[in-house]
């Protein structure tokens, strides 16, 4: 990756910045639902911070630096240890986070079937969970402490003719049966609705930020 | 049945053939539409693995219309994803109505009767120069970022293989209008495609 992603809070909200040669080229903020500036960030406390991070003077508020980021593809998941994780384009299809805060190792799946696969492929929702889960045993994160969020199973059609296109909430449903089967506490989630959305997740501070595909900006 | 993941030359070749002269006829329907010369890229053909498709499509919301098609005894042989990026589509659905401000239902069931002259022409055009009979199921239409709007056609076709096979091709014409076409062939529809190439 080529550059550094930032991880700036204070008391009012916090953000995530993508960095390009130090320069802020993305920024995923809690309250940028309400900023009157929106996407283009110019200027408040947490962008000072960042910036003034990124030129090495010491900043007024806490940055945490992330080693990285991680994006599934599609029936995909990706595991990793302080890495911002991504799913981006989730229409019926959901992105699942398991994640263990104490040891920060964290994974994100791309779950594109409901049900389970007999042939262990990590599109179904079941099995993609169930090899997620013990991946990241295996890399070190501990059995009761891990956590899920999820978010997606949009339907996304206005008018639709084909009932196939109706898998969003089959796979919502089977998410959170896998969920529950293994134990596993959900934290947070967001399903359904009609608009696409890509999800990210923060391992500094356990949020799951769902960034709709028309704007909207949540923090769970 | 016809591995996805492991097609030959030969039967890339056909299936572009197929694409091609579907999307000719299309473009020729959305010039007598538009009243407007429609120009046609030069179609490609892609084998890729379903993890990689979002990096196949643009970046910004579109309105997408998906359309099954059928063979005539009701089996799948596939989906057309025809994509029109949000400024094309206002401008297509206003030029068409002669007027700047359309209500969103006017807009999205003439983008949808778009989608569907679109559609018949390519198969009218399959069935009449390769005898490839497709009925086009009626459209579906949703505005988002392509990615979103095609996931739930990929879910049905990621039981059967983890490839997908992608036609893709773009028409544009002057003043900025812009259309993406995609073919999700079933291996259903390869396999018929080989049984009357067989034939010839």
């Amino acid at each position: 990756m080529s550059g550094d992603i930032l991880f700036v809070s204070n008391e009012s909200g916090k953000a995530i910045f993508l960095t390009s040669r130090n320069v802020l080229v993305k920024s995923f903020c809690s309250l940028s639902n309400t900023c009157s500036s929106q996407d283009s960030c110019r200027t408040c406390e947490i962008v000072d911070a960042a910036k003034s991070y990124l030129t090495g003077k010491k900043p007024d508020l806490n940055v945490r630096s992330l080693d990285g980021e991680l994006s599934a593809g599609i029936g995909e998941y990706k595991i990793g240890k302080n890495v911002l994780l991504k799913v981006m384009g989730l229409g019926s299809c959901i992105g699942v986070i398991l994640s263990d805060v104490s040891t920060g190792i964290c994974g994100m799946a791309h779950v594109l079937l409901p049900g389970a696969s007999n042939s262990g492929e990590s599109k179904y929702a079941e099995t993609a969970i169930e090899k997620m889960f013990e991946d990241m045993i295996k890399m070190g994160a501990r059995r009761n402490r891990i956590t899920a969020k999820f978010a997606g199973g949009a339907q996304v059609f206005k008018h639709m003719s084909l009932d196939i296109l109706k898998i969003g909430d089959r796979n919502a449903i089977s998410v959170e049966e896998a969920l529950v089967k293994r134990n596993i506490p959900i934290l947070a989630k967001d399903v359904g609705g009609e608009v696409g959305r890509n999800v990210i997740f923060n391992p500094v501070d356990g949020s799951m930020i769902v960034k709709y595909t028309k704007g909207e900006v949540l923090w769970l | 049945m016809t591995d996805l993941g492991n097609l030959s030359e030969v039967e890339l070749d056909v299936l572009k053939e197929l694409g091609n002269i579907g999307t000719g006829h299309a473009a020729t329907s959305l010039s007598k539409l538009l009243n407007k010369d429609v120009y046609l890229s030069v179609p490609k053909v892609k084998v890729g693995e379903i993890k990689n498709l979002s990096s196949e499509f643009i970046g910004e919301i579109v309105a997408g219309v998906i359309i099954a098609l059928q063979d005539l005894e009701e089996k799948k042989s596939g989906y057309l994803y025809i994509m029109f990026p949000e400024k094309s589509a206002r401008k297509i659905a206003g030029d068409l109505f002669g007027m700047e401000e359309l209500d969103e239902e006017m807009y999205a069931s003439t983008i949808m009767e778009v989608g569907n002259i679109l559609s018949s022409s390519f198969c009218d055009a399959s069935a009449d120069f390769m005898d490839i009979i497709l009925l086009p199921s009626p459209p579906s239409f949703a505005e988002d970022v392509p990615t979103a709007v095609i996931d739930s056609v990929v879910s049905q076709m990621a039981k059967n293989s983890n490839h997908i096979i992608l036609f893709e091709t773009s028409l544009s014409s002057d003043s900025d209008i812009e259309i993406y076409l995609a073919l999700l062939p079933e291996t259903r529809l390869l396999d018929d495609m080989m049984k009357i190439m067989g034939q010839l």
